[in-house]
């Protein structure tokens, strides 16, 4: 099926990344945050000075004790850090010149959803599904409604899935096959982008594919769910990251346990943006050396729609695939809501910048303006491809009623699909995170 | 920065603030409500030139004097400012009032609003009228209810009504609409000359449509508010939603009022005289009071434009029926969207069985 949404926005910014391999230097420390996963409350499974194969479990969900959380890497843990109310911020591995990285495990090929689930859990794999609504990881019991693998990134400079999947094609189908046999008998769905290289994806089989156009959020999960299989209340469908799908094959078709991963480097604020090769929590210091146009940047794991500003670990976050730095803004103009601003991004047009549709802007972090009460009402809707009303439901999130929310359609949606609505926002209100809390209330 | 409403809202003014983003989305927009604010007062700016001009020429016809352009830009000028300064101070002090109880910054809709009300007052309005006006507008159409952007009301439009309900002789009759005219002269608007039965007396299109008749001080020039609304609509500040459908349900209302005759005059007159175009290019688009969903946005636009003709032509007493039926719809405004929104949630259920 060939869906073509309007509604939405391609922000045009500086830093994309180019087919380059970046040099990174094995790092000495492997941090895991359990803050990496909504939600998640750990239970702490290691000590400090416990000594860490690949796929040794970390810590697991206080919620149900199957879903592990393993180390990424062969080492020692060297401290857990705490943060406010002895919240885990972060477990701390260090790890040799020369650790391993992979770990070969034997195992039966499982041959029903039962026993595919079972390994995924045991090594670690499982945190690689996750499920709409809230974005979490799902239950090990959950039947999800059907399987959807978003086979294109929209957001702005995302790195381009031929280059992260190069050399795991094999990987990717095989996984991909295990994943829907751990599903269950559901429909999968394949969504790419239309008139993209696919010719990996095209080779899937026993998939349902369907080709998506349109400006962003034209890649976002949600819109492919929206568009395909609308979620109602009490259902939930199962998404994946194709390097993840990787991921799970080469478990099951070389008995290789790995988390290693592709991403980008993207962003104004670097010299030269690329691609690189990196172990799951890994430190990315040595991406950065020399290698920054000025001092004061934001890095940011993600893109710059949706991401988390890295400040103590710089690491790659486990469902990331790029990172982008660009300058902290801040610097106060005179008069600044007077001049023509004809470099100055804006969906309205009341910048001159208007004129000139083809620029490429380099934004920084301004918030450009003070926080007010929501009072252009029409915004919102140009970026929202949702047959839903992103007003109405942004509301009823902001005073959290939950009828209103149901009634509004708040399961089809998560604070991801809001990014534009709060790019665009003139009155600088923090939707995600508003639409983050509603869904927490849930 | 919020210990000081009044030092935060000049010193933004004078420079845009500091602050970054602090949550997932790491970029912004670069546009904010300020800037918002002064495109619409950049799209004011040619009705209220034409004013200044026009108060000044009215003046000086209705006196049988010939002066210079400038003389008349001049007087018109002057009449204005004292209206513009009350209003300002008037307002911005409750408004920096309430910042401050609140904790919050200045919202800078009121700028929109102090701009609008003295563009709708006749010139020789009394300041302290103005003064009350604006300060019960300010106080009861927006900040018991939350200050900007929780208002259901239009601030400049009620400020309008309560000149109009509260002091009729200063807005109303034929004596207010040319400053200091001789007793002599009949300073009548062309709608109340045509609603008082002397349709043949109204002025040709051509002078309705340059503005060169007594009236509001910003209402009169229609290529001046038509320049404003290509802005508005450029930038897409406004809404065509809104805009569009009210121009649409006058005239076919102002059709329908001629041929049933109830009313003789040209469909396209009753869109040029009194405050009509005024009304739908800014007042009715005020994306806070309006309804705030698309279908509803129609509903609403439509109604103004019905319900203003009506207003003018079946009751003579309120000649000005833009005021009211903006003012109207406005309340109705809510229900409107509430009734798109059921809509909406019923036709999601029927999808969901």
């Amino acid at each position: 099926m060939n869906y073509r949404i309007t509604k939405g926005l391609d922000l045009k910014i500086a830093g994309a990344a180019e087919d380059n391999p970046l040099p990174l230097m094995p790092s000495a420390h492997v941090y895991v945050r359990p803050s990496d996963f909504r939600w998640l409350t750990p239970k702490l499974l290691v000590q400090q000075g416990d000594v860490m194969q690949v796929g040794t479990p970390l810590f697991c969900d206080k919620k149900d004790e199957r879903v592990v959380f393993v180390s990424p890497v062969e080492g020692r843990v060297e401290e857990v850090v705490r943060g406010e109310k002895r919240v885990i911020e972060a477990i701390t591995i260090t790890c040799e010149k020369d650790a391993a990285t992979e770990k070969t495990v034997d195992f039966e090929e499982p041959l029903d959803a039962e026993s595919t689930r079972k390994l995924l859990l045991t090594y670690g794999l499982w945190p690689c599904l996750r499920q709409r609504p809230f974005s979490v990881i799902p239950s090990p019991e959950a039947q999800p409604k059907a399987l959807f693998i978003p086979c294109f990134d929209s957001h702005p400079l995302a790195p381009d899935f031929n280059i992260l999947l190069r050399g795991k094609e094999d990987q990717f189908l095989y996984g991909l096959k295990m994943l829907q046999r751990a599903a269950g008998d559901v429909p999968t769905h394949l969504c790419v982008r239309e008139g993209a290289e696919n010719q990996l994806f095209e080779k899937a089989e026993n998939v349902q594919k369907h080709y998506f156009s349109g400006p962003h959020p034209v890649g976002n999960v949600g819109t492919h769910i929206h568009l395909i299989a609308p979620l109602d209340k009490d259902e939930t469908v199962w998404y994946a990251d194709p390097q993840d799908i990787a991921r799970i094959g080469e478990f099951f078709l070389h008995h290789r346990l790995c988390f290693q991963k592709m991403a980008a480097l993207t962003g104004s604020a670097v010299k030269r943006a690329g691609s690189f090769s990196t172990i799951y929590g890994a430190d990315l210091s040595s991406l950065l050396v020399d290698n920054l146009t000025q001092e004061n940047v934001r890095i940011i794991s993600g893109n710059v729609l949706r991401g988390n500003a890295l400040k103590q670990y710089l690491t790659l976050g486990f469902y990331d695939r790029q990172i982008t730095v660009i300058p902290e803004g801040g610097k106060r103009e005179i008069l600044g809501w007077l001049l023509p601003g004809l470099k100055k991004w804006s969906l309205s047009r009341t910048f001159l910048a208007w004129l000139t549709p083809k620029r490429i802007y380099e934004v920084n972090t301004s918030l450009h303006g003070g926080r007010r009460a929501v009072m252009m009402t029409d915004v919102y809707d140009k970026v929202f491809p949702f047959d839903l009303m992103p007003l109405q439901l942004l509301k009823a999130c902001e005073i959290k009623d939950i009828e209103q929310m149901e009634a509004l359609g708040i399961y089809e949606v998560d604070s991801e699909d809001f990014a534009l609505c709060e790019l665009v926002c003139p009155s600088k209100k923090d939707w995600q995170r508003i639409v983050e809390e509603a869904l927490f209330e849930l | 920065m919020n210990y000081n409403a009044l030092f935060d809202a000049i010193d933004t003014f004078f420079r845009t603030p500091a602050t970054v983003t602090d949550s997932r989305c790491h970029v912004r927009d670069a546009v904010d409500m300020k800037r918002i604010m002064i495109t619409v007062m950049i799209a004011l700016a040619p009705a209220l030139l034409f004013g200044w001009w026009n108060v000044g020429y009215q003046h000086f016809l209705a006196a049988g004097e010939s002066v210079t352009f400038w003389s008349c830009f001049f007087y018109g000028f002057l009449k204005w400012l004292p209206l513009v300064i009350v209003t300002y101070v008037s307002g911005l002090a409750v408004e920096v009032l309430f910042a401050q109880i609140r904790k919050e910054e200045v919202a800078e809709g009121f700028f929109v609003t102090g701009f609008l009300i003295p563009m709708i007052m006749p010139p020789d309005v009394p300041l302290w009228i103005v003064a009350v006006a604006t300060v019960f507008a300010v106080l009861f159409g927006k900040e018991v209810f939350g200050g900007t952007g929780y208002n259901f009301l239009n601030p400049a439009l009620l400020a309008r009504a309560f000149v109009f309900f509260a002091y009729p002789s200063v807005i109303s009759g034929d004596k207010v609409w040319v400053s200091h005219a001789p007793d002599a002269v009949s300073g009548a608007t062309p709608l109340a000359i045509a609603m008082n039965g002397h349709p043949e007396a109204i002025p040709s299109t051509w002078e309705l449509f340059v503005g060169t008749i007594p009236g509001c001080i910003g209402e009169t020039c229609k290529i001046a508010i038509l320049l404003g609304a290509a802005i508005l609509l450029l930038t897409k500040v406004a809404d065509w939603r809104i805009m569009i459908p009210v121009f649409v349900g006058g005239y076919v209302t102002a059709i329908i009022c001629r041929l049933t005759g109830f009313c003789p005059i040209a469909a396209y007159d009753q869109l040029l005289m009194g405050g009509f175009m005024f009304g739908a290019v800014f007042m009715a688009t005020d994306p806070v009071t309006a309804a705030h969903t698309r279908v509803g946005k129609y509903v609403y636009g439509l109604l103004i434009g019905i319900l203003a003709i009506l207003i003018r032509t079946l009751n003579k007493g309120y000649p000005e029926g833009m005021m009211l039926a903006i003012l109207l719809m406005n309340i109705f405004a809510p229900l409107i969207d509430w009734c798109v929104v059921q809509r909406h949630i019923r036709r999601r259920k029927r999808r969901v069985t």
